[in-house]
Parts: structure tokens; C-alpha cells; sequence
């Protein structure tokens, strides 16, 4: 084995420390299993004691070893064999934001399938007009009137176009609700798949639940907004549909509220 | 020398260095910059990558070892490592052989005109 490196260099932890800062890059950017990634890691740390050992043997102050010690191994790319444009940061990212964009996206939908659900117990409870407004004497056209009393024989057409449109949102809510269902489970299949370093370091820590927070807290405001305004403007009527979504994205916002609070307390100060 | 032209070669270097007997990462370019009396110069970090394909490739071996306080990968070459060094080895030396006898003759060629200018009158 080699006799050089007699000079002792224990591992440095000041921020500007050139060895460490190194080695957060080269974490960061490595592919492969987590096995894989641990022992390049441990070779590449071994390297680079040795390498400021040797140059403090030949008269270096251990700053300019350091320096000299990372500029011999080359840039991070070197070690990793993946050249920069194809290098994980580019790759990881892009999977992290996927990751982000299905979360944010499933639970947004799941949401509105939330919501349809809350509808549909606010139509067993309220009725009908509390979900969807009829207009004015005189809106419809006969035409309209004739295709919803067609598909509900037996009611005049205000009550037959309150069904058609109660049921158009009971069943947009059911449809969100599953395919919210079908995003979020593809979230957890690739959030699996793709639990290496590189990918969760991508993005800063609850990048996704401060955003999915954002996103849920606008909609409750907005939602909530409208649903107070046709409560006081049209008595209730049609308020049911902005009031089930403030509904479900109150409670959009505060699953997206914990998990940031979660992330906020695992993330290292 | 310019490290892209060495990376061509690295693993014929790198199984011909180890072939010596086994040894770490950093031994592996120590032992590369002395045999080559400092003309190999690469990024250290280049040999990492190749170490690694050939241990998957069977034609080195590794274990792990504290070598100096360390805990280092130990790398040695295998009987298909050898069999590799020896097949690349005559490649080189075919190719090595043919460049030598190539660039010979076009170097003579060259050095005419230069000595015709200096001082040939003709």
C-alpha cells in the first residue's frame, strides 16, 4: 500500500471547508443504490484525506491542501462518470418536481371529489337550489327546457334542469375524486421508486406542501368568498357548490399545512 | 498528456497498474502518475468510474479494508482481469507499433523542408 499520507488530516466541518462541500456535491449527484452511493462516498473521502495529507507533507498549509486536494480529483462529473448535461441535479429535479406536481396535482383532485361528496350531502339535506341556481323567468330557451324534461320526464323544466345540473356536479366531483385517486397512487409508486438522495434534495424540503398550502388555502378563501356572496345576494341559492369546495379545500389545506410542519421539523437547522 | 486522450486507455492502464499488486484508489493514480514519471496527469476522480465498471465487469475484485486508519476499497485484478490485460496489451502494442512506424517515416519527411530553409541553398 501506499506510504504517503503519513500526515493525520481528521474530517473538517466548517462550512467553507472545500472537502466537505465537495463531498455534499458528489452525495447529491451520485447514481446507483444507496450501497453503491455509501462506498463511492467512503472512496472518494479516503481519497481526498490522502490527497491533503500528501500535500501538507510537502509543506502546503492545510487550506491550500484542501484546495489542492479537490482541484486534483476534477469536477464532481469526474467521479460520477455522467457528464454535467445528463448529471442527476438536471434528472433529479425533473423527478422532483413530477413528485411535487403529483402530490399537489392528486390531492387538488381528490379535493373536488371531496367536494362533490360534501355536495351530495348538502342536496340530501338542503335540496337541489342550495347546489345550483336556476336563472331568472325567462332564461332558457325551450329547446334547452325540452332536452332536460326529456331526460326527466315528470318534472317541469326548472326542476328537471336543477337535477341535470346537480347531477353534472355530483358526477365531475366523482370523476375528480377518481382520477385523483389513480394520480396519487401513481405519486406513491414513483415516490418509491425514486426515494434517492439526489431526487429529495432537488427541491428544498415542503416545496411541494407549501404549495399544495398555497394553492388550498387561495381555493378555501375564493370558494368560501363566493359561497358568503350567494348566501347573502341570492339567499342560499347555489351557494352549496362554492361552500362544499371551501369545505374540502379547508381540509386540503390543512393535510398540506402538517406535512410542511412535518418537513419543517425533520429538516436539519 | 491531455487527459481525453488517456481516458481511451484508462482501462488497459489502470488493470496494467493494478496488475502489480492490489491497491486503493488513490494508490491506483499515485502508482499511474509515478510509472508514467508525472506525464499522466488526469483528474484523479476519473479513475473511479472505470475501477467500478471493471469490478462489475469481473475483471477487477474489491474488498473492503482500514489501510492507514481508512476504511478504503481495495481492488485487485481477476484471472479474466489478466486474460484482458494481456489480449489489450498485444492490441496496444500492434497499435502502438504501426503508429510509431508511421509517424517515423512522416517526421523524416517534415524535418527536410525546416532544414532546407535553415541553411540549404539549393
Amino acid at each position: 500500500m501506499s506510504g504517503r499520507g503519513e500526515v493525520d488530516v481528521s474530517p473538517g466541518s466548517g462550512p467553507d471547508d472545500p472537502i466537505e462541500e465537495y463531498l455534499d456535491r458528489l452525495l447529491v449527484t451520485l447514481n446507483g443504490s444507496p450501497r453503491q452511493v455509501r462506498h463511492t462516498m467512503a472512496e472518494v473521502e479516503a481519497h481526498l484525506r490522502d490527497a491533503v495529507a500528501e500535500e501538507i507533507a510537502s509543506g502546503r498549509p492545510e487550506a491550500q491542501a484542501e484546495a489542492a486536494a479537490v482541484q486534483r480529483i476534477g469536477p464532481v462529473h469526474e467521479v460520477t462518470g455522467v457528464t454535467p448535461a445528463f448529471a442527476r441535479p438536471t434528472a433529479a429535479l425533473g423527478r422532483r418536481v413530477a413528485l411535487a406536481g403529483g402530490l399537489v396535482g392528486g390531492i387538488g383532485l381528490v379535493t373536488v371529489g371531496i367536494s362533490g361528496l360534501i355536495a351530495w350531502l348538502l342536496v340530501a339535506v338542503k335540496g337541489d337550489r342550495f347546489l345550483a341556481a336556476p336563472w331568472g323567468p325567462g332564461s332558457y330557451t325551450a329547446a334547452d327546457c325540452a332536452r332536460w324534461m326529456a331526460a326527466d320526464p315528470g318534472h317541469g323544466c326548472i326542476a328537471a334542469m336543477l337535477n341535470d345540473h346537480v347531477g353534472d356536479i355530483l358526477s365531475r366531483g366523482a370523476a375528480a375524486g377518481v382520477l385523483g385517486v389513480l394520480v396519487l397512487a401513481g405519486y406513491l409508486v414513483l415516490r418509491r421508486r425514486w426515494r434517492d438522495r439526489g431526487t429529495m434534495t432537488a427541491l428544498p424540503a415542503g416545496s411541494a406542501e407549501a404549495l399544495g398550502a398555497f394553492l388550498a388555502l387561495l381555493a378555501t378563501l375564493g370558494a368560501a368568498a363566493t359561497a358568503v356572496d350567494l348566501e347573502s345576494a341570492q339567499r342560499g341559492a347555489g351557494a352549496g357548490q362554492p361552500f362544499s369546495l371551501a369545505a374540502a379545500a379547508f381540509l386540503a389545506t390543512v393535510f398540506f399545512t402538517l406535512r410542511l410542519l412535518r418537513a419543517a421539523r425533520r429538516a436539519p437547522s | 498528456m491531455k487527459a481525453e486522450k488517456l481516458k481511451g486507455h484508462l482501462d488497459l492502464l489502470l488493470l496494467s497498474v493494478l496488475a502489480r499488486g492490489p491497491g486503493h484508489g488513490y494508490e491506483v493514480i499515485t502508482r499511474l502518475r509515478d510509472s508514467s514519471e508525472g506525464a499522466f496527469e488526469l483528474p484523479e476522480g476519473t479513475v473511479y468510474p472505470a475501477l467500478h465498471r471493471l469490478d462489475e465487469a469481473g475483471l477487477l475484485a474489491s474488498t473492503w479494508a482500514v489501510v492507514n486508519g481508512r476504511r478504503r476499497r481495495v481492488y485487485q485484478v481477476t484471472t479474466a482481469g489478466q486474460e484482458a490485460l494481456a489480449q489489450q496489451a498485444d492490441q496496444w502494442r500492434t497499435f502502438s507499433g504501426s503508429m510509431s512506424r508511421v509517424i517515423g517515416g512522416a517526421a523524416g519527411l517534415v524535418a527536410r523542408p525546416a532544414a532546407a530553409l535553415a541553411g540549404d541553398p539549393a
